[in-house]
């Protein structure tokens, strides 16, 4: 008898111890989960929202877990002070200048508090020091200023839409630009103009040159100097060619202007879009250049005329004789 | 309706009685280890059995589920906190009000019809220290021990079906568990325990110790505890849920 | 009848009143027990025989009367008073009474636990188990188990568990019941020679008319809660009450 009752008292107590050790190593699991037991210290963090974060939730530094959160206090309105135990070998890797931040554990999950290591390296954390805090956007925000972007977008494609449209369909300037070929052939009629222009422009001044040359060498000089009729007549020729080269210049310039905001497309497209003024301008530009072109061969033409005048003064013909010998001794040598 | 009333009110006094007593010396320590081993140790087999199923069974069933969200990495935690905070406790207690609380209800019930409990009385041992006062006790302390026991291996049948099918290591899987647990799941089940324990005992007791002529009467006694008992079971997890979500909140 | 014993009594009850809801079942019962003797009550079942005897040892109690047993009424004792006076009553239930989950030995050592101030503490219960078993004449059966028993068998372990604290009254509530004749003698031819051996002042409540008249120095009939009629069981075998007469057919 007595010895069934001692195998039943070794029995029991081998249940009972077993039962008891391994309710022991679940606790110690989960405390040790939550850094409830081994020696931590306490870090602090204040927030002005804590996002629904409770005490026992994780604390993480670059990921890792080493330790919970484990006193929240509000200190007024807008600052809540959050309590951190942090197991003491990590928290020897935490800097002062490191900073803590509200996040979520996955995207539904529990919120944690991410440790961010900060710039300042030098001296490590101390038992109860503050973190500076940074506050992340969660979720909540993140998604409403993903609305808003979203909604921008959706507007912008809207208009980028109306503008294709319009433009296929061959509105605005730009339409113009690109599907009108009569302009685009204008434009490029225009660029030959100037192109010929500026030819002849350079032929005169050419002409001109050797015109004063030879002037300054001729003896006859003085004699022409003398004659006010011509000597007018040559001083109507240079200020009318100064004033077409100005004008040629500023067109020049304008174009110059036009094309490179065009190339550049510095806002340029948009002003084509949206800006009919600017087209307009464009036009118009188009049109004084046109203009100052044709004006330009108008004076070249006159030029040529006075020239042509010039050379029948009797003063300048055997200048001009001269030059015509020289010439075809020119492409007689060649 | 009103002789629910009495019988709530008896099981009430029957319990006050329990406290009196038990504060009172002597204390029949052999007759109380004696039904620790008997709850204990007798009970595991049939605790672990079924708590191994309720693992397995648990994990397959809803590992499916979870599957289709593809949240099958949450199955330990899950799996932990469901057996941990309620699944462990209640079926521990339901399998020992069926084992226990019946025999406790048919064991006295029958002592009472044969007179075995007067005999007590007469022979100078209090039979209500002797047979309720230990019984009450073991099952309280015993059934605690054997929910973290049946806990710990419901968890052990989990982890071998996720281990078949999704290849997770011993280690990941507890860490897991382990990780998503807390005290404030671990301490108001522990003591849900206790309290599921008790109520098995007085229930069983009440309904052994009171029980009516006849052998007719140990078999109406036995049910009655089973019964009784699984009702009160019931009304004490709600409870309990109740009351350690106040706690939570605080 | 006082004046036929010369000894004192150790049992007195009066007037006593035992209701269960609306069956009353003691009605003003009167009874003295006396030093030595072997008193038989008589009476149908449900006539609260064994109502009466478990009020006399505090089991039940009882609405109003008064107990006294060897000078002291029972409603004055407290818990452990009550124990100490047990401790000289032995009590022999109706079905034995057995402890199932105990064996033999355990059954016998039982009383023994507690029962202390009468033998102070008891280290070694063995020659006492053994002394209480051979009374009986089982001192082989001392490690079975009560299933393992007949129920002629189990009537003796009972009786042997009543005599190991060596009362000095017993009651035995029907101590016949459910055996066939030839145990019935058996037992009866027991209880005497406990009677004999131990001295002890009894009484026996039985509806077993050979048991009566084999050990009965007087007989009280219980009926409708009342001690109906007193006597030797010759006197009342021969009185033609017919409400007597009825236990006698």
């Amino acid at each position: 008898m007595k010895e069934k009752s001692n195998t039943q008292k070794l029995k029991l107590g081998i249940f009972v111890i077993a039962g008891l050790v391994l309710f022991i190593i679940g606790v110690y699991l989960i405390g040790n989960q939550q850094s409830m037991f081994g020696s931590t210290i306490r870090l602090y963090a204040s927030f002005q929202n804590i996002n629904g974060l409770k005490t026992g939730n994780n604390v993480r530094f670059s990921g890792l877990t080493i330790g919970t959160v484990k006193s929240i206090d509000m200190l007024n309105d807008s600052m809540l002070i959050v309590g951190m135990a942090i197991d003491k070998s990590s928290a020897t890797h935490i800097h002062k200048g490191a900073t803590a931040a509200i996040g979520t554990d996955g995207l539904v999950g529990n919120m944690i508090i991410n440790i961010i290591a900060g710039k300042n390296q030098t001296t490590t954390v101390e038992e109860g020091d503050t973190l500076t805090s940074f506050r992340k956007l969660n979720t909540d925000e993140m998604l409403s200023t993903l609305n808003v972007t979203n909604e921008n977008a959706a507007l912008l494609t809207a208009d980028l839409l109306k503008i294709t449209r319009a433009i296929n369909a061959g509105q605005g300037p730009f339409a113009t630009l690109i599907n009108d070929k009569a302009a685009a052939a204008d434009i490029s009629q225009a660029l030959q103009n100037f192109r010929q222009t500026s030819y002849a422009a350079l032929k005169i001044m050419q002409h001109t040159d050797q015109l004063v040359l030879s002037l300054n060498d001729s003896k006859g000089l003085v004699g022409l100097a003398k004659d006010s009729t011509t000597s007018n007549h040559i001083r109507n020729v240079a200020a009318n060619l100064d004033k077409t080269s100005n004008n040629l210049n500023v067109a020049v310039k304008d174009l110059q202007l036009t094309i490179n905001e065009i190339r550049n497309g510095k806002g340029t497209l948009n002003y084509l879009v949206n800006d009919t003024s600017l087209a307009i301008k464009v036009d118009t530009t188009m049109g004084k250049l046109d203009m100052t072109l044709d004006q330009l061969h108008e004076a070249g033409i006159k030029l040529n005329e006075n020239l042509e005048a010039l050379k029948h003064n009797f003063l300048f013909r055997g200048y001009f004789k001269k030059l015509e010998k020289e010439k075809a001794k020119v492409t007689g040598n060649r | 309706m009103k002789s629910i009333l009495i019988e709530i009110g008896e099981l009430s006094y029957f319990a006050g009685r329990f406290f009196r007593e038990a504060f009172k010396r002597p204390f029949e320590y052999r007759e109380f280890l004696r039904q620790c081993y008997n709850m204990g140790n007798r009970s595991f087999l049939l605790v672990g059995i079924t708590g191994f199923i309720i693992g397995l069974v648990f994990t397959l069933q809803s590992r499916p589920t979870l599957q289709e969200f593809g949240a099958v990495s949450w199955m330990p935690s899950m799996v932990g906190i469901s057996i941990i905070r309620e699944i462990g406790p209640i079926i521990t207690a339901l399998i020992c009000a069926g084992r226990i609380g019946s025999g406790i209800g048919a064991e006295l019930g029958s002592m009472r019809v044969t007179e075995q409990i007067d005999a007590m009385d007469v022979s100078g041992t209090n039979p209500f220290k002797y047979l309720v006062v230990t019984r009450i006790l073991a099952t309280t302390l015993m059934l605690p021990i054997l929910v973290v026991l049946s806990d710990a291996i419901a968890l052990y049948g989990s982890y071998l079906v996720e281990n078949l099918k999704g290849d997770v290591s011993f280690q990941l899987y507890f860490n897991e568990v382990f990780g998503s647990l807390e005290f404030g799941d671990v301490v108001p089940s522990t003591i849900k325990s206790f309290f599921f324990g008790f109520a098995i005992g007085l229930v069983g007791c009440f309904k052994g110790y009171t029980c009516g002529k006849g052998t007719e009467g140990v078999g109406r006694a036995a049910n009655a505890a089973v019964v009784y008992t699984s009702m009160v079971l019931f009304i004490l997890d709600f409870l309990a849920v109740l009351v350690s979500d106040i706690f939570y909140d605080l | 009848m006082e004046t036929t014993q010369t000894s004192k009594a150790v049992i007195t009850i009066r007037n006593l009143y035992k209701r269960f809801g609306d069956n009353a079942v003691l009605n003003g019962f009167n009874m003295d027990l006396y030093e030595g003797e072997n008193l038989v009550i008589m009476g149908k079942s449900g006539s609260g025989k064994s109502v009466m005897i478990k009020c006399l040892i505090g089991l039940e109690e009882h609405d109003s009367g008064s107990i006294n047993v060897m000078g002291q009424n029972i409603d004055d004792l407290d818990a452990d008073q009550l124990d100490e006076l047990r401790t000289e009553i032995g009590f022999l239930f109706q079905g034995s009474a057995l402890y199932d989950s105990m064996s033999v030995r355990e059954n016998l050592e039982f009383p023994l636990r507690r029962h202390t101030k009468k033998f102070g503490r008891i280290h070694d219960a063995e020659p006492l188990v053994l002394e209480a078993l051979e009374s009986v004449g089982l001192a082989k059966a001392i490690d079975l188990m009560p299933d393992e028993l007949s129920g002629g068998m189990k009537r003796r372990i009972a009786l042997a568990r009543t005599l190991i604290l060596k009362p000095s009254i017993i009651l035995y509530d029907e101590p016949t019941t459910g055996l066939d004749p030839i145990t019935s003698k058996e037992i009866v031819q027991l209880m005497q020679k406990v009677q004999e051996l131990y001295k002890t002042s009894s009484i026996i409540i039985t509806h077993d008319v050979d048991c009566a008249r084999a050990i009965a120095n007087r007989m009280i009939l219980l009926i409708d809660g009342k001690n109906y009629a007193e006597g030797s069981f010759e006197t009342l075998q021969n009185n033609m009450d017919p409400k007597i007469q009825a236990f006698f057919k």
